[in-house]
């Protein structure tokens, strides 16, 4: 038995008849019964009519929708395009060709084509990257960036020390399939589930629910500001909070429900303010912590506490070496010699500053009466080299009392930051806001669940009896209540999360509104499909990487996306029946995101920066505006060519490389990117110094794993770029390409060496400005 | 490096134009194939409205005769305050002092002990209409004739960021599409060489929300605001890499063409990759052309001084360098400029509000109005709308004494050109200034009415949303209306 029942005929007709885009059609009625607000039921396997290319339970939901619309999946991608595909989908990175030469021989040398697809989807599914790329996807969802407040102004960038931490924590946590329920039990209440106020120790279990819990520290807090440290902007970053929350992990909009009850939803205004009761003992409006009083150190307070009493006592001493020090540089200072050279001459006062300024003035510029006072002063106030010079003894002194300052600094203590969300008193009384005014408080509220996601069963206690230190333990009770398995609201969270999978391997979710499957959003294309994956990933033990192998080894997933290799049967141009290909009759075609084209860029040059995790990587603005990621050139080993996940976001002014390639602007949070296509791209990847730069790194490569034959040359350049050989025609192309361009070097007297490399300089950066290297087939 | 408006971009070779389709990317982005999608949507429910089949910026005809093919907005942050510069209150100077008997509904604190606050500045009256403005706003009594002033504007937020977002698409909540991106969507625009809609911010930042001003939300990404810097690079990226010569361009070009209609036969039905060829083309006419479009050195001595361009106020010079950029960009054909005042929200004054004023109306009056003088002598002003808006206006009552706090229940704007009512003061407010009481003027009122004056009737210019034929006045909601007597 499915939620929707006979509906599901009828949502076929809407997808392809009028496309309609909400689901208000199907349940005006009764709101509570919205599909999304149940539990997920059993689904049964569609049976196919027929012999068919299903390969995995995923393929009998997409085929039995296709077969009922007379529609086919399209013929099988090509091993290469295939591969670039799962490479780029599942660590967002070209493959290097010996990679893709590789896969290609072990179809070969085993025939098993099937087989050498699942290794190497296992391979992709275990590399480190693969966190980079899916963790990215999360931090969109909850709106990541690395700096804090509303960033307004372009030229001050205001890091949020330690933040990076959270951004690792959830790479970390992909890479390691960490359970779901768990992700989001940490985050929601981390520190609630240890004691870490008491902890004599933060051990990495500690450190790691502190570092979780920075999910809920994202929403724009300026109040560290005292100007701004006012209620409306308080409510506004508890607002924020919670509509990062309600997106993200219940993708329902529950900022409607602020001002009056859903409009769509079955959320009552009640519900918004008892939901919002869960986070009031941390984020509490009448006794605010601002945002940068909120960060904790990355060790236990006592231990903090005795380390700045150490740190404390250190300083006086060091204060103390410096000002001996100080007194010893002072008495070889040119400036101060002089000062006190011109003391000795006890000149009347009037006489000390012009004398001054006659010595000092170069003697062309003297007039009548300095040239006076310095022909009779100038010997007398002369510092001569001998006079800046310590003496032995003095440079002694000097020595010992530097190496003790050295020495007393490295006793500092230091550590680290963790922007961690924590109760930060008693919980406060709570009210319903009349019409969201902070200054209107209605109705008294307690601690409460969706209503909507609680009919019928049984809420856990609030507080969280296992909420561990001083606590009130009402996140931690949240959580509970969220991922339980068998409950509306453990259903409804499963399905997010899938619903998303399905987004980043598509371009497009089964629901296409990612952050709102409440009635207000879209539709799902295929409900039960939708279904069945949320309660296989329930039973599998909320872990993401079997549900993403399980829909790449589909046979929906490996199909081909272009037009070519669609099937016509019975005379039925798919194009025609479903032209926004909802029924995925072939695999859609999607423009990379902002950061995979500029990590792939790096990749093919060759000179990507792999490291992992860690401090954010430092942006810039130049004179003319641009924001740039710092220059490798101008500072070695800054990172500069590490993986977008790890360059420093900031809500308003990113790298423009990232920016121009639809990076979002994030003020909350970014459920799914866009994809634009205009000239500002052309320009920029025509134009800007880093890919100029890249190019011209990537034609060194191939003239040097190449050789100096042509043929060669353009071969490898396609391989490396494309992840594929050239066609015979782009070979003609690339071959006419390289002689204007050399013709062109040579006349503007260069050598033939320098201009055969500047020739594929411009063959790699057009190669890097195609569509072909820009989209993933 | 910075834009000095003495000379010439093209002096500033190596770089760049910056556009802001990053704004439309909050979170209600759509996912890969929306362009191809919304199309697609377009074309099968169809909009009522004469709007092209796909996504474009070719030059349409409006729905019906219009005077006006052109706006700038002008966008004044903050929330300036009405009863201290353009709708005097005898009553309230009178009582000045006195508490005032209506409780007035503040946005923060200090405004408790609700006393009247009179204009610390005088009123004159200008031009032949004889409207009375502050003292503080000459340069805008020098043009009074030709404005159309506005004293009964309302919005429905009394915080900034909710009432900006107003400002910009009608509605306090950002994803939605902006003005300018509907006009855009609309009409398309004149000259294919450069944007549609174009943004001039303050190079120092943002105005609050202004990240949110100019994206097209859910229509076209084409259709939103594209930023163009005014200090240092106008446009990023604009001119090819040093050594590379016209005819090498040509070349990889040429190359570069072959490939992408290669791919795109693979996908021949997919717009986006059309548009992304085409895209490699409007970026070499842009190289060839945005230039000269901001190429300043033409300015004559007469004009910088009409401007203030040389101010001694580094502010006041660099609004007006965007308010000649502005007048430039309409007069090469572009058909929404969309020009701030400053960053953040400079009108903003809770406390002392008078020296406020000063400096406020020292920084804006001047270009602003200079900006009207200049289309006109040019012949544009009958065909372009000039919209001089914040987002609310200010309390009758003081806020600690000195300032005054947010009021949305009433505030002044004025317009002018593209065949609207001159000389005339619409709308009015109580004796206080503190509601609006006679024809009152909503955001999507103003919007209607500049539509009207375009050729287009906001009902009928729609796009399809979510189910529904989504318009920017959403008058089946808001009733918004076109108010008549402000057309001359």
């Amino acid at each position: 038995m499915t939620p929707f029942g006979q509906n599901v005929r009828a949502l076929v007709q809407v997808w392809l008849g009028l496309m309609l885009s909400t689901s208000l059609a199907l349940d005006t009625d009764q709101p509570n019964k919205h599909w999304a607000f149940q539990d997920v039921g059993s689904i049964e396997i569609p049976r196919l009519r027929g012999p068919s290319r299903a390969r995995t339970a995923v393929d009998n939901f997409i085929l039995a929708r296709l077969q009922q619309a007379g529609l086919a999946l399209a013929r099988e991608a090509d091993d290469l395009t295939l591969a670039r595909r799962a490479w780029l989908d599942l660590i967002g990175l070209s493959p290097a060709p010996e990679d893709l030469k590789k896969f290609v021989e072990e179809i070969r040398s085993s025939g098993d084509r099937d087989k050498a697809y699942e290794h190497l989807v296992d391979q992709l599914l275990a590399s480190p990257y693969f966190g980079e790329r899916w963790g990215r996807h999360w931090l969109d969802a909850v709106g990541y960036v690395d700096v804090w407040g509303a960033d307004e102004t372009a030229s001050a960038i205001r890091l949020a020390p330690g933040r990076w931490r959270y951004r690792d924590y959830v790479i970390n946590a992909f890479n390691d399939d960490k359970p779901y329920d768990l992700f989001l039990r940490e985050q929601i209440a981390g520190d609630e589930m240890v004691d870490w106020r008491e902890a004599e120790l933060f051990t990495p279990e500690i450190q790691e629910k502190l570092v979780a819990t920075g999910f809920l520290r994202l929403a724009i807090d300026d109040t560290d500001q005292d100007v701004l440290n006012i209620p409306s902007n308080r409510y506004a970053t508890l607002f924020d909070t919670m509509e990062i929350f309600g997106s993200s992990v219940l993708g329902l909009t529950l900022q409607c429900a602020r001002c009056h009850s859903h409009k769509y939803d079955p959320i009552p205004q009640k519900d918004y303010y008892e939901l919002m009761s869960f986070f009031t003992p941390a984020l509490n409006p009448e006794k605010w912590v601002p945002f940068n009083h909120r960060v904790l150190s990355d060790i236990p307070p006592k231990i903090k506490e005795a380390n700045d009493r150490f740190n404390e006592s250190i300083d006086g001493q060091i204060k103390k070496l410096e000002s001996d020090l100080g007194e010893i540089n002072t008495r070889y200072d040119r400036e101060k010699i002089f000062a006190a050279k011109l003391a000795s001459l006890k000149l009347p006062e009037s006489l000390v500053a012009d004398t001054k300024a006659a010595v000092q003035a170069p003697v062309e510029k003297r007039n009548e009466i300095q040239k006076y006072l310095a022909g009779k002063f100038e010997a007398a106030l002369q510092v001569r080299p001998e006079d800046t010079q310590p003496s032995a003894e003095d440079r002694r002194r000097k020595e010992i009392l530097e190496s003790r300052v050295a020495g007393f600094k490295s006793q500092r203590k230091v550590w680290g930051f963790i922007q961690a969300f924590y109760d930060t008193g008693e919980p406060p009384t709570n009210h319903v806001l009349v019409r969201g005014n902070f200054d209107q408080p209605g109705a008294r509220v307690d601690p409460g669940f969706l209503t909507a996601l609680t009919s019928g069963t049984p809420a856990p206690r609030i507080p969280s009896a296992s909420a561990l230190g001083r606590t009130s333990g009402r996140r931690l009770a949240l959580a509970d209540w969220l991922t339980q398995p068998g409950t509306p609201a453990g259903a409804l969270i499963a399905r997010v999360h899938v619903n998303r999978i399905w987004q980043h391997l598509f371009g497009r979710g089964i629901v296409e509104t990612p952050g709102n499957l409440g009635r207000s959003g879209m539709a799902p294309t295929h409900p039960e499909l939708l279904e069945w994956l949320a309660s296989d990933f329930l039973q599998s033990g909320w872990r993401t990487k079997p549900v993403i192998r399980r829909i790449m080894l589909s046979s929906v997933y490996r199909q081909s996306s272009r037009r070519s290799d669609a099937i016509t049967e019975a005379g039925v141009d798919p194009l025609t029946v479903d032209t926004e290909n909802r029924l995925l009759w072939r695999m859609p075609l999607r423009r990379l995101e902002s950061e995979i084209i500029r990590d792939s860029i790096l990749r093919v040059s060759g000179h990507l920066d792999i490291r992992l995790g860690g401090e954010p990587v430092a942006i810039m603005m130049q004179p003319g505006g641009k924001m740039v990621v710092t220059n490798e050139e101008a500072a070695p080993n800054t990172g500069s060519f590490r993986r977008s996940v790890y360059v420093l976001g900031r809500r308003n002014y990113n790298a423009w490389i990232l920016s121009v390639f639809d990076q979002p602007v994030v003020t909350t949070t970014c459920p799914s990117r866009l994809s634009s296509a205009v000239a500002l791209q052309s320009l920029t990847l025509l134009n800007d110094p880093f890919l100029v730069q890249q190019a011209r790194f990537l034609a060194e490569r191939i003239c040097v794993e190449a050789g100096a034959d042509d043929d060669k040359r353009i071969e490898a350049a396609f391989w490396i770029a494309w992840g594929r050989p050239p066609t015979s025609q782009e070979k003609v192309w690339s071959s006419e390409l390289i002689e204007k361009q050399t013709s062109t070097q040579i006349a503007g007297a260069k050598t033939p060496a320098q201009a055969g490399l500047d020739s594929y300089q411009h063959l790699c950066q057009m190669l890097l400005n195609a569509s072909r290297f820009l989209y993933v087939e | 490096m910075k834009i000095d408006a003495g000379r010439s971009l093209s002096e500033f070779r190596g770089a760049p134009c910056s556009r802001r389709e990053m704004l439309a990317r909050s979170g209600m982005g759509f996912g890969g194939m929306a362009l191809s999608y919304m199309l697609q949507r377009d074309r099968l429910l169809g909009g009522a409205s004469k709007v092209a089949a796909g996504p474009s910026l070719d030059s349409r005809p409006p729905q019906f005769a219009g005077k006006a093919r052109a706006v700038i907005q002008l966008v004044q942050t903050g929330g300036p305050s009405q009863m201290d510069l353009f709708d005097r209150k005898p009553e309230l100077q009178r009582r000045h002092g006195q508490v005032y008997e209506v409780k007035a509904e503040s946005f923060q604190k200090g405004s408790e002990e609700n006393k009247l606050l009179g204009a610390h500045h005088a009123f004159r009256r200008y031009g032949k209409c004889g409207l009375e403005l502050s003292v503080l706003l000459p340069h805008l009594g020098s043009i009074i004739d030709d404005v159309c002033l506005v004293r009964s504007m309302v919005s429905a937020h009394n915080n900034h960021t909710e009432a900006i977002l107003m400002l910009s698409n009608g509605k306090i909540f950002p994803g939605r599409p902006t003005f300018g991106a509907w006009i855009s969507y609309g009409l398309g625009t004149e000259n294919q060489n450069l944007p549609a809609f174009v943004v001039l911010r303050d190079p120092d930042g943002y105005a609050t929300s202004g990240g949110f001003m100019s994206q097209s939300g859910w229509l076209p990404a084409l259709y939103g605001g594209t930023e163009f810097n005014t200090r240092g690079i106008a446009i990023h990226n604009l001119q090819p890499p040093p050594g590379v010569s016209a005819p090498s361009r040509k070349s990889d070009l040429d190359f570069l063409a072959k490939l992408n209609e290669s791919h795109r036969q693979d996908y021949p039905e997919n717009s986006e990759l059309e548009t992304r060829i085409r895209n490699y083309e409007l970026a070499a006419r842009m190289q060839l052309n945005a230039e000269n479009v901001l190429d300043f050195t033409e300015e004559t001595r007469a004009t910088r001084a009409l401007y203030g361009l040389d101010n001694s106020d580094p502010k006041t010079a660099s609004y007006a360098l965007r308010c000649l950029m502005a007048r430039r960009l309409v007069e090469a054909g572009v058909r929404f400029v969309q020009v701030f005042v400053g960053d953040g929200q400079p009108w903003d004054h809770h406390a002392n509000i008078n020296g406020g004023l000063v400096e406020m109306c020292g920084r804006s009056d001047q270009p602003s109005a200079a900006l009207i003088k200049d289309l006109k002598s040019r012949g544009l002003l009958d065909s372009t709308i000039v919209m001089w808006a914040g987002e609310f206006g200010r309390l009758p009552v003081s806020q600690g004494g000195s300032g005054r706090d947010h009021n949305k229940f009433a505030g002044s704007l004025w317009l002018a050109g593209g065949g609207l009512r001159q000389g005339y003061a619409h709308g009015a407010t109580d004796d206080f200034g503190y509601k609006a009481v006679d024809k009152t003027v909503t955001v999507t009122d103003l919007f209607a009415t500049v539509l009207h004056q375009m050729g287009i009737d906001h009902q009928r210019l729609t796009y399809p949303h979510a189910g529904r034929a989504e318009s920017v006045t959403d008058a089946p909601v808001t009733g918004a209306r076109v108010h008549f007597e402000m057309v001359a």
